[in-house]
């Protein structure tokens, strides 16, 4: 053992050693790589590879360009600049930007922009970061903008209408079962046209919730009138708007430049079209003006001090590289300099439209306008509330988003705990050090834990570490703005619903009611089926049981985001396979059921998430029961045949009985996982309505990615998770061997 | 308590006839045991009587009622099977209690026959014990009183003594008989072990094959074996069997077993009465000698059987006596109280010979 002890430093020095040999030669080279990240694809890839590429050659330097997914972007770009990792530069969304140099992600671009003046003003004025001390600086290069405009159908009809209203001249003459406009109306994003055609905003310049008041209201009520009338798609996201335009079953549609890329069939486009800037509101004469986002090359603190980084960005925004991804991945230029190219009327119309759009506010608060907003609209288009009150509601919830973290509080009591909690653990440990007993012991177990010190290091670097560190991120605010320690406060605030009422939609108390509910009608129904087709496929009479066993196993194959998504679209309200259901009934056996709105009220939408749920974990209880069954000895069986017990009493005086041990811990995990089930809330239901099918999970998620990042704040959610688990698990007597015979 | 009478019995697995048309009838309180080598198709006949398999063809009557499709529970029988099939969930006590449970009986009448059954078998500690905490014994026991508690018409026995270790198994053997001849209900009792099926029978079946091919007390069963199949089947050490042919002698027909030169020879007078068959010199038979239906030939007497004994084995109050008569191995028991050396050369007398058809087994004396 002394040997092998020995090698384990030996080979530790060794790794060491080829690690470094093969790290130096790259440290020993010129000029530092430049490192570009991007979200792009198809097209847009190729014309940025080839534009890195010519500037790599010309100034002799290496460009490393890498993808990194959108969603993933700002994740990594946080935890990477900060250690020195990140990209020189990046290309993103504008409207990030507040929020990254809250965290200090980007620097100003300094000489990477000559000339200002050369970009329109709508893209100048996305970039413009104002300071705390009222100075403006251009904090990213803009390189292309997008916007929502108008597309029209030119079969169905002549040209752009008057005024929005007067889509409704139009609709009479369309084709049964054609929409006069297809628009994103459950989004707050679609929603905005209406809104700024009211004169209204999402946020307002300080900061605060702009989307309440007369506007806000007057546009709710516009939006109501479109879906009420039959004029729009109910409940439309982008991929009915971009299916129903597709299909030519929408005159107009409102949507992005993407539309245009899917219209694009293999021989020219599937429906003939054209682009229009958006139309104005007869009601008030005004244009409908979308938000704007204009994706530019912003620079890493790192990268702005590098003149060649500056130079790259220079010539990623430069005419020529603007003109070529105009004519090759038709990204519309936000230069003046650069006009859309002569014949392509689809990107003129979105240049256009990009004069009259608003860009995005960059302020990190508008992260947070857009959750309540969404709330307000699906429940004025529900017709759950009117528009008042859903923006007043809106307003609340923003709010309550915005507040001001806990205060920060001296981690001197904390640290002194702990200190003290370490003193004595050390204590301890050193009198068990001089004990001479122990010693001994600790002698001959030495071998045993070089055997077993590789499991201990990996479970405490891939367990243990997150563990803690998650539960130390719920003692600080853990915002953007604010990492102040905060001790328990965050803890304090949940547990008080945050100073609202205790059982008011969205407390923590309501919240963990749900989730309770959720998981034992899903366990129990997991239950009562999987143990049902368990006992059914292991009755060796069942033909093709093996055939039966792999269908019924899939469910749980497929991941299960898919099989949320696939559920989610069946429950549609107006084109869902339920609703299909519901019409080929209707229409064979000459009923009059309603299609039903599935996420409108709770018990629906939680009805909706629990069907897709029970589909996704009833497998799991089957293979447990048909492994459980296989152990019951068939003549114990017999012998309760014999002694006169009939099919049902042998089911419940001796197979169930007789599984239970198996289904305990099964029952257990199945509990866990269904307490912790975050794909299937928030993709089916997404807590609609209102946040009420949400559970602790996708609440905590809500807080730490849709809510301003406050972290600690879901941290401590994630922490009370935790708590609860553990106590329940540990009350029911699983994980004392209670679970077995 | 009901007779038994099963007539024209078969049960085909797919393409294997496991039971060939078998007739038995157990009379009333009777304790029958059907015994066999293994894939003789007892045990399927028990399930069958059981009710747990279903029959292809034939009947099965319990005191005249026709129980042949009907199930299990209709049929107002216990068994008891080789592995227990206790219920592991259950306490000892509910075990026991589990039958009459199934019946509806009143909590009074089972907390009653439970407390009987478990003073008659000695279970009373361990009525709160679940199955897994009993010795293998104790388990055994449980699944008696499961049994008897329920008072069936019909008791049935798979093969209940082989998980047992050979002392704990006499044991037992004894306490069945024992509890039998106090509650004499018709008992059918499986087993492949002849010491059990001599000692526990009242009638015995032996089956071969997926037939009987004898019935009887065991007394007769084992004196007058029909077939060379029955007789080599019971006894133990079983019936030597030599090749052989008729000759005449000096007062009717010698039996003579056919051997080489090198030693060894068997020459057994018959009686001219008695037999099964009318027999005649110069036919081939297969003659049969049981290991102790020999004894030393007294001075004087003509030795039917001579050999030299190649190994002998002192089993206590006799010897076990390996030999050859021609190329044909016999085994051989004596009283231990006379010696016989390794390579000794024996005279023995026959007491009784059993004489067999060589193509068709079937005995002829």
């Amino acid at each position: 053992m002394r040997q092998a002890t020995g090698a384990l430093p030996r080979a530790l020095a060794l790794a060491l050693i080829a690690l470094a040999a093969l790290l130096l030669p790259s440290r020993a080279g010129a000029e530092e790589p430049v490192r570009l990240w991007h979200a792009y694809r198809g097209v847009e890839l190729e014309v940025l590879e080839a534009l890195a590429g010519e500037f790599a050659a010309e100034e002799g330097v290496v460009v490393d360009t890498l993808a990194v997914p959108y969603d993933a972007f700002a994740a990594k770009l946080s935890s990477a600049i900060p250690l020195g990792q990140g990209p020189d530069l990046f290309i993103d969304a504008h409207e990030r930007l507040g929020d990254y140099r809250e965290r200090g992600l980007v620097a100003p671009v300094g000489d990477a922009i000559e000339d200002p003046y050369a970009f329109t003003e709508n893209a100048r004025a996305a970039v413009r970061l104002v300071d705390a001390d009222d100075g403006e600086a251009l904090w990213a290069v803009p390189i292309a903008q997008k916007s929502l405009a108008l597309y029209y159908n030119t079969d169905l009809v002549q040209g752009p209408p008057e005024t929005l209203e007067a889509i409704a001249d139009v609709a009479a003459n369309l084709p049964q079962g054609t929409y006069a406009l297809a628009y994103e109306a459950r989004s707050a994003y679609g929603h905005a046209p209406l809104l700024t055609g009211f004169g209204g905003f999402l946020l307002a310049d300080d900061g605060s919730f702009g989307f309440h008041g007369a506007p806000a209201v007057r546009s709710l009520e516009l939006a109501r009138w479109l879906a009420s009338t039959g004029l729009v798609p109910e409940d439309a996201d982008g991929a009915l708007v971009t299916s129903l335009f597709s299909a030519g079953r929408a005159a107009y549609a409102i949507s992005g430049p993407w539309l245009a890329a899917d219209l694009e069939g293999d021989a020219g486009p599937r429906v003939p079209y054209a682009v229009a800037p958006l139309p104005k509101l007869a009601a008030t004469g005004a244009p409908m003006r979308p938000l704007l986002t204009v994706e530019a090359v912003m620079l890493s603190p790192r990268g702005a001090a590098r003149p060649i980084v500056r130079a790259l960005a220079r010539r990623l925004a430069s005419a020529a590289a603007a003109e070529r991804r105009q004519t090759i991945a038709h990204s519309l230029s936000a230069r003046r300099d650069v006009p859309a190219p002569r014949g392509d009327a689809v990107l003129a119309a979105f240049a256009a439209q990009a004069e009259l759009a608003i860009p995005m506010p960059t302020d990190p608060a508008m992260r947070a306008t857009w959750e309540p907003a969404h709330r307000a609209i699906r429940k004025v288009l529900r017709g759950d509330a009117t528009p008042t009150e859903a923006t007043e509601a809106a307003r609340r919830q923003f709010d309550d988003v915005r507040r001001p973290p806990p205060p920060a509080t001296s981690p001197t009591p904390a640290l002194l705990t702990l200190g003290v909690m370490l003193l004595a653990g050390a204590l301890l440990l050193l009198r068990r050090a001089r004990d001479p007993a122990a010693r001994a012991a600790l002698r001959r177990s030495l071998p045993a834990y070089a055997y077993v010190i590789h499991a201990v290091i990996a479970v405490g670097v891939l367990v243990i570490a997150p563990l803690l560190v998650g539960a130390a991120t719920s003692l600080f605010a853990g915002r953007p703005d604010s990492g102040a320690y905060v001790g328990l406060g965050n803890f304090v605030e949940i547990l008080s619903a945050r100073g609202g009422p205790l059982l008011s939609s969205g407390s923590f108390y309501v919240v963990t009611l749900v989730t309770v509910l959720w998981t034992a009608v899903n366990v129990l129904l997991h239950l009562a089926i999987g143990i049902s087709v368990g006992l059914l496929l292991a009755r060796p009479a069942t033909r093709l049981r093996g055939l039966y066993r792999v269908i019924l196993i899939l469910p749980w194959a497929v991941p299960s985001y898919v099989t949320a998504l696939a559920w989610r679209g069946m429950f549609h309200r107006q084109f869902g396979a339920v609703t299909g259901l519901i019409e080929a009934c209707n229409e064979l056996l000459g009923t009059s059921i309603e299609p039903i709105a599935w996420f409108a009220r709770f018990s629906t939408a939680f009805t909706a998430n629990v069907a897709t749920n029970v589909w996704l974990g009833f497998p799991f209880m089957m293979v447990v029961t048909m492994g459980a069954l296989t152990s019951i000895p068939r003549d114990v069986l017999e012998a309760a045949e014999v002694d006169g017990a009939g099919r049902f009493a042998r089911l419940r005086h001796v197979t169930l009985p007789m599984i239970r041990p198996s289904l305990v811990p099964a029952i257990t995990l199945g509990a866990i996982w269904t307490f912790n089930m975050f794909n299937v809330v928030f993709l089916v239901s997404g807590g609609e309505p209102d946040g009420s099918t949400d559970i602790l999970v996708s609440e905590a998620y809500r807080w730490a990615f849709t809510r301003g990042s406050q972290y600690g704040y879901a941290a401590a959610y994630a922490v009370l998770i935790f708590l609860l688990l553990s106590g329940v698990t540990r009350l029911t007597g699983f994980g004392r061997g209670e679970g077995g015979r | 308590m009901v007779a038994v009478e099963i007539r024209g019995l078969e049960k085909r697995f797919g393409e294997t006839l496991v039971l060939r048309g078998v007739d038995l009838e157990i009379p009333d309180g009777a304790f029958a045991v059907l015994v066999g080598p293994s894939g003789c198709g007892k045990s399927t006949l028990l399930r069958l009587i059981a009710g747990l398999e279903e029959a292809t063809a034939g009947s099965i009557r319990f005191g005249g009622r026709e129980v042949t499709t009907l199930a299990p529970r209709e049929r107002d029988i216990a068994m008891v099977f080789q592995s227990y099939a206790l219920y592991p969930h259950l306490s000892v006590r509910d075990n026991l209690a589990f039958g009459l449970k199934m019946r509806g009986e009143a909590k009074a009448t089972i907390a009653r026959r439970v407390d009987e059954v478990a003073k008659m078998l000695g279970l009373g500690e361990l009525l709160d014990r679940k199955p897994a905490a009993l010795s293998g014994g104790q388990r055994q026991r449980v699944a008696m009183g499961r049994a008897i508690a329920r008072r069936p018409a019909l008791f049935l026995f798979d093969e209940p003594l082989s998980n047992l270790d050979a002392a704990l198994r006499a044991q037992v053997r004894v306490d069945i008989r024992r509890q039998h001849d106090r509650l004499h209900a018709t008992s059918v009792y499986v087993t492949h072990d002849q010491v059990e099926a001599m000692t526990l029978a009242d009638v015995m079946f032996v089956l071969n094959r997926g037939r009987v091919e004898q019935r009887g007390t065991p007394a007769e069963v084992y004196r007058r074996p029909a077939t060379q199949f029955v007789a080599g089947f019971l006894g133990s050490p079983a019936m030597n069997f030599l090749e052989g042919v008729l000759e005449p002698g000096d007062e009717g027909l010698v039996a003579r077993a056919v051997t080489g030169d090198d030693g060894g020879s068997l020459q057994v007078p018959l009686p001219a009465e008695g037999l099964d068959a009318p027999l005649a010199a110069g036919g081939r038979v297969t003659i049969g000698v049981r290991p102790h239906d020999v004894r030393p030939a007294a001075q004087g007497e003509a030795p039917h059987l001579t050999c030299a004994a190649s190994l002998v084995e002192l089993l206590g109050p006799e010897l076990q006596i390996h030999a050859r008569v021609g190329e044909a191995p016999i085994t051989l028991c004596t009283p231990a109280d006379r010696a016989i050396a390794r390579g000794e050369r024996l005279r023995l007398c026959v007491d009784r010979v059993h004489l067999f058809d060589p193509s068709s087994g079937v005995s002829l004396w």
